[in-house]
């Protein structure tokens, strides 16, 4: 594993932990990846508007479609472990809701191979032919716009869960520049070896499943929500069921 | 300017057309399973200087022999510079060659429908795509052609030269393809049928003369021998080879009826030419070629064309007729053997838009037509672009993709050789490749120094990289000593391969892509 998956994990644990028993957290060191700034970690548990408390976040998720990912992880693999129990529950503040629900989506491979774009924030994650968006390969970006500034404190993605499969360089980044030159901020990279010029993400490569992937915003805030794959271990092409973007308007 | 003048600038256009076609970009799709292996037996030929015939594999030599004035002409130094583009020009010269022999078979088609059979063929998808693919396919599609162009042409004029070219023409097939007995097979007994059929119905224009006279027999059967005891004997030092492609045929029959994973129902062919759709992909068609195909044969069977000779197009009408059941018929398919078929559709499918044309009586109502005609083939000109575009090249959408590798691979190969640069020993450094079937890692692993190939898990698995089978995951990691990375990539579809890094090399290629800063990498192709 490397140190910065490590490092990491260990953060996260010991955040999760914290906002679970209600306590206040020290600003965490900012950390800046090569094309966009880590969002504060500190922002999670200022809690919004709600002066500190925290609420479980909601998700309703789709019927899984096959059981089972390869459950052997060895040490030192870029994937995460497979987890034993249920997803251990997000703290957000209340009223955070689904903001990308029918917004606009953009990408860089404006004709997909399979369905349209619309797909991507109508509300559909289940797992079927028809529903997904098949986008070209190589690195491909979708682009939310969420039409305010929002404060956002997660985001859950469903490239595609008809079968097991590892999404290479999957990057998330949130600005309120449409064009992502100014004010990016990057919530989730794990291209571990700058391989799609983003920069290194510390974060690990995961099984696609019917949870989707959770990812915790830590309340960062910005219009325009974009998201990177770069094809996966099963074929080349850069899939997307629905992209929920939790999160509330900013102050 | 002369009809004739004004036809061959025609052709020629299209031959422009066709090379405008399957030229580009020839990088573009990562190399195929087979074309990889090809490659292989290119270098032992090429830099060995020896050819040796195996009755099990790989085919005849003319790919390897071809390839080797390719190679001479763009003045590559060594195989680690070979790129899949010089390997693929290949293909694309045969390929766009097969649309200018159409002047053989001008006279007998009629110039007209000569010209749309070029122009369906230039543009249509499956004859484009597999004209960019390094395997012997277009070159077999070439010499049947030319086999019948030549042989036409000594029907026509009783020279022996003409029959000593299509002698040639069978000793090539021969020498490119095992499958080259279902296309002098078709062609013989289509040859046998028309004749059976002019001595009922005479007067004809060829079945008045002998067809097939004891010097014509001669000059094509030296024809034959020139070229493929030559070949086939690596050139007179393995006097086996000839002997080992009359008993390959053994080896092909039995494969043909083996029911392993390329066996595909009857109608496999005509699917994929006439209406496909993989899941909710996009829709693609030859249906125009095979329509026209159609309203050819049935123009051809009742004698109502436009062209010079019914005789010839009956004996393409019966030659299409044959090939098309005899490789539907065979369980074995691959897509890519559907081509000398098509190729014989393409033919009857000029004297079918001729006909279609020629339907109405009104030149308002016969322009309109052509110009469907013209949007049709624009369409197929469409189709053959998105086949062979970076997004669609290798994607399980595209009906021509058959077990195609993943970009994912070419990707492997770039990161390899970032990790090599940090490396001491660069690429010399040891990697070990365990995967059952391994090919096309060879080709893309080419310019490292120290490569070993295993279908399993070896005695001793440690190197500075190991790339391994996801089923051989649990068993490194059990016989694995040191630490680490692991990484995972895509070989086809649902084949995943394991990459593992010494953790030394690894942190030092972070430290390096750390230093090397924030690149200007922009998403899509």
């Amino acid at each position: 594993m490397s140190k910065l998956s490590r490092l990491t994990a260990r953060k996260a644990l010991a955040l999760w932990l914290l906002a679970a028993l209600g306590l206040p957290l020290a600003t965490g060191q900012e950390s800046q990846s090569q094309s966009g700034k880590r969002p504060p970690e500190s922002q999670q548990t200022e809690g919004g508007r709600s002066g500190g408390k925290l609420v479980p976040l909601d998700l309703k998720l789709p019927r899984p479609a096959f059981k089972g990912t390869p459950a052997h992880v060895p040490p030192g693999t870029n994937l995460e472990p497979p987890r034993k129990g249920p997803r251990p529950p997000l703290l957000v503040p209340p009223g955070t809701k689904n903001v990308a629900l029918g917004r606009s989506v953009i990408s860089s491979d404006p004709e997909p191979i399979i369905g349209s774009l619309k797909l991507i924030t109508d509300g559909d994650k289940e797992a079927k032919e028809g529903g997904y968006v098949e986008l070209g390969p190589g690195l491909q970006y979708v682009q939310i716009d969420l039409k305010q500034k929002y404060s956002i404190y997660a985001i859950l993605i469903w490239h595609f869960h008809i079968s097991a499969r590892v999404y290479r360089d999957v990057i998330v980044q949130v600005s309120d520049d449409p064009d992502f030159i100014q004010n990016v901020q990057t919530v989730f990279n794990n291209d571990h070896d700058n391989s799609s010029g983003l920069g290194l993400g510390p974060d690990k490569e995961y099984w696609e499943t019917y949870e989707g992937k959770l990812i915790d915003a830590r309340g960062v805030t910005g219009r325009y929500v974009r998201l990177y794959s770069k094809g996966s271990t099963a074929d080349d092409q850069n899939h997307y069921t629905e992209v929920e973007v939790y999160g509330l308007p900013a102050q | 300017m002369k009809r004739r003048a004004r036809f061959l600038i025609c052709i020629f256009a299209l031959g422009g057309a066709g090379l405008a076609l399957r030229l580009p970009r020839l990088e573009l799709r990562p190399m195929h399973v087979d074309e990889a292996v090809h490659a292989d037996k290119f270098h032992t030929l090429w830099q060995a200087g020896r050819y040796v015939y195996d009755l099990n594999e790989y085919h005849g030599p003319t790919l390897y022999y071809f390839t080797l004035p390719a190679i001479w002409l763009t003045g590559v130094a060594d195989y680690a510079h070979l790129t899949a583009a010089h390997l693929r020009i290949v293909a694309v010269v045969f390929g766009t060659c097969l649309i200018l022999l159409l002047v053989l078979l001008a006279d007998g088609l009629g110039r007209w429908e000569a010209l749309w059979a070029g122009g369906l063929a230039a543009v249509s998808p499956a004859l484009t795509y597999y004209s960019r693919y390094y395997i012997q396919e277009s070159l077999l599609v070439f010499f049947t052609c030319l086999m019948i162009g030549a042989g036409w042409r000594y029907l026509r004029t009783r020279r022996a030269g003409w029959a000593f070219l299509a002698g040639m023409a069978v000793g090539f097939m021969h020498a490119t393809k095992e499958t080259c007995i279902i296309a002098i097979g078709s062609a013989l007994l289509a040859l046998a049928i028309t004749a059976f059929w002019y001595r009922r119905r005479a007067p004809a224009p060829v079945a008045s003369r002998r067809y097939l006279a004891s010097r014509a027999l001669l000059a094509a059967a030296i024809g034959a021998g020139i070229v493929s005891v030559p070949l086939f004997s690596g050139f007179f030092v393995n006097w086996a080879g000839p002997v080992d492609s009359i008993r390959a045929f053994a080896t092909y029959f039995q494969r043909a009826a083996d029911h392993g994973v390329h066996q595909h129902p009857w109608h496999y062919y005509l699917h994929l030419l006439t209406y496909w759709r993989a899941g909710a992909g996009p829709i693609w068609s030859e249906g125009l070629i095979v329509g026209l195909a159609l309203l050819g044969l049935v123009a051809a069977l009742r004698g109502r064309i436009f062209g010079k000779s019914v005789w010839l197009l009956r004996f393409i009408a019966i030659y299409v007729i044959l090939i098309t059941v005899v490789y539907s018929l065979i369980p074995y398919k691959t897509p890519w053997c559907m081509l000398s078929a098509l190729h014989g559709m393409t033919l009857l499918a000029g004297t079918g838009a001729v006909a279609l044309v020629r339907m109405v009586r009104s030149r308002a109502a016969q322009a309109i037509i052509a110009a469907g005609l013209i949007g049709g083939a624009g369409q197929l000109a469409w189709q053959a672009r998105r086949a062979n575009s970076f997004k669609y090249c290798a994607s399980e959408r595209n009906p021509y993709v058959y077990a195609q590798t993943l970009h994912s691979v070419v990707d492997l190969a770039d990161w390899l050789r970032q990790i090599a640069a940090l490396h001491p020993a660069g690429r010399d450094m040891v990697i070990k490749v365990m995967v059952e079937n391994c090919w096309p890692l060879p080709w893309y692993l080419r310019d490292f120094g120290r490569v070993g190939y295993w279908e399993g898990v070896p005695q001793s698995p440690e190197a500075e990289a190991v790339i391994a089978s996801s089923r051989y995951q649990a068993e490194l990691e059990r016989r694995l000593s040191g630490r680490y990375e692991v990484h995972n990539f895509g070989l086809r579809r649902d084949e995943r391969l394991v990459v593992y890094i010494r953790q030394e090399l690894w942190d030092s290629y972070l430290r390096h892509m750390q230093a090397a800063g924030q690149s200007t990498r922009k998403a899509g192709p």
